[in-house]
């Protein structure tokens, strides 16, 4: 099937919907990658609006808005989506595969992230924190991101693939260049070497099965009894590669640098650090107003949607951090309220396609909040090395965060 | 009062669980609500309330039991 998805020229659009807007464009300034989201709502951009930035695309500013997308997949497709257009682009299992088919895959790894899954792997995953963290606490400061968010999920997928601790260094190298090169040969000869090391290692897992995700994945049959298209195998392993990496590095990189600021939070989180539900409504509530993902989808059919003309492949960003702070859904949406009662917050997306590793990327967050907490109970910014780096684009974050602890080692 | 779920628009946050654990639990197949006490007492009706108003997806809600009693 060859698909051709010319950038839309927006003769549909009319004027009064287009606004220049760059979501990679971090303007000089700006300390936090969100603000440009947010500054679109107090320039009192319509809800529904179209950039021709990027290969031209929708923004959809209201929680209601997104969330309804987020449902309606006859409408917005999460198939060959990415803005600005790639084509052609992998057809990643199962994010990128629309409902009923997505279920296939979905079915597949469900079982490997329900809570019950995550659960039984808690201690291990909080095993590896402890270990990182010891070795952080002994100095005196750390380049968050480097010692540690960047760290922790990579080995976090080492383990739900079954490979040993000594592989880490190579899987650091890979996501790295995979999320931050901006050369286009570099890229692209990254990609291939991703793709060899999962075709070695699922080979591997299915010549030496393990009770790890990529042995489950390699050995699963369909309902015919037939195992799953190699490439197909290859394109959820590498999902899962990239899918937990950047998303939870980014979003402790926003709690760290929240919690180095704000004493009262450490204090909350300290306080709580056995109370289960005291600590995960503290949780949930940094994730709601520290949401780094925006999603795309891609329009499926004409559609004349809540009074606005789209065509077919038109493409549109779902901003999880606006969703987040619509002040029609949550009291005070840009105050953080650690004990906030309703948190019916979009991080992880939802309907059929929300995020398969929300468990996994919850657990992280607790385990490595609790095990730092313990040994780090006070720190700060460190000037020297203040957040850098600002990245704008479908992941937010910084590449830079200081801490130090001078104080209490 | 007893709780329901609508388990084709819930798709596994487990908010409920996490708010409410004595009533809701998730399956080891899907992540996906359980109840496992449908009939919610006095007592922890303030959580169960508080569960349904977090669930992502509007899946949750409380009604009369088949009974009638509240």
């Amino acid at each position: 099937m060859t698909l051709h998805f010319a950038p839309p020229e927006p003769h549909h659009v009319p004027k009064d919907l287009i606004f220049d807007f760059d979501f990679f464009h971090m303007p000089h300034g700006i300390t936090d990658p969100a603000e440009i989201w947010h500054d679109l709502r107090r320039r009192g951009v319509p809800p529904i609006f179209y950039t021709p930035r990027n290969g031209g695309h929708w923004v959809f500013l209201d929680y209601a808005d997104i969330v309804e997308a987020y449902r309606d997949h006859g409408i917005f497709s999460t198939y060959q989506t990415p803005i600005p257009p790639i084509e052609p682009f992998p057809v990643v299992q199962p994010q990128g595969v629309d409902p009923p088919e997505h279920q296939i895959f979905r079915r597949l790894l469900a079982p490997m992230f329900t809570p019950i899954a995550v659960r039984d792997m808690a201690d291990a995953l909080r095993g590896r924190a402890a270990l990182l963290i010891e070795d952080i606490a002994r100095q005196k400061s750390c380049d968050l991101i480097e010692d540690f968010a960047s760290r922790f999920p990579t080995a976090t997928f080492l383990h739900l693939f079954g490979l040993p601790e000594a592989r880490l260094e190579e899987f650091l190298r890979l996501a790295n260049t995979f999320f931050r090169s901006t050369d286009p040969e570099e890229r692209a000869l990254n990609l291939s070497d991703i793709y060899q090391v999962l075709d070695g290692l699922f080979h591997e897992k299915m010549t030496r099965p393990g009770s790890d995700i990529a042995s489950a994945i390699v050995s699963a049959r369909d309902r015919e009894g037939n195992s799953y298209a190699w490439q197909d195998i290859l394109n959820c392993g590498f999902l899962l590669f990239v899918a937990g990496l950047d998303t939870v590095t980014n979003t402790m990189a926003y709690i760290w640098r929240y919690l180095a600021m704000t004493p009262s939070a450490r204090h909350y989180f300290l306080e709580n650090i056995d109370n289960q539900q005291a600590f995960s409504r503290g949780v949930e509530e940094l994730l709601r107003i520290n949401a780094v993902s925006n999603l795309f989808r891609r329009i499926a059919k004409d559609t004349h949607w809540r009074g606005v003309e789209f065509r077919r492949n038109d493409r549109i960003i779902l901003p999880n951090t606006l969703a987040n702070r619509d002040a029609k859904i949550f009291e005070n949406p840009n105050e953080i309220d650690l004990n906030r009662a309703v948190n019916v917050h979009v991080t992880f997306g939802v309907g059929p396609h929300r995020c398969i590793g929300s468990h996994l990327a919850k657990t992280e967050i607790i385990v490595s909040l609790q095990e730092w907490l313990k040994r780090i109970p006070d720190f700060e910014l460190d000037p020297a090395r203040p957040p850098a780096g600002l990245f704008g684009g479908s992941v937010m974050g910084f590449t830079q965060l200081g801490l130090r602890w001078p104080s209490i080692q | 009062m007893e709780v329901i779920v609508d388990l084709e628009r819930c798709q596994g946050h487990a908010r409920c669980e996490d708010i409410c654990p004595e009533i809701f639990a998730t399956d080891p197949i899907e992540g996906k609500c359980v109840i496992r006490q449908p009939q919610v007492s006095l007592a922890l009706e303030p959580q169960v309330r508080l569960a349904i108003r977090n669930c992502p997806e509007g899946a949750l809600r409380l009604r009369r039991s088949k009974d009638g009693a509240l």
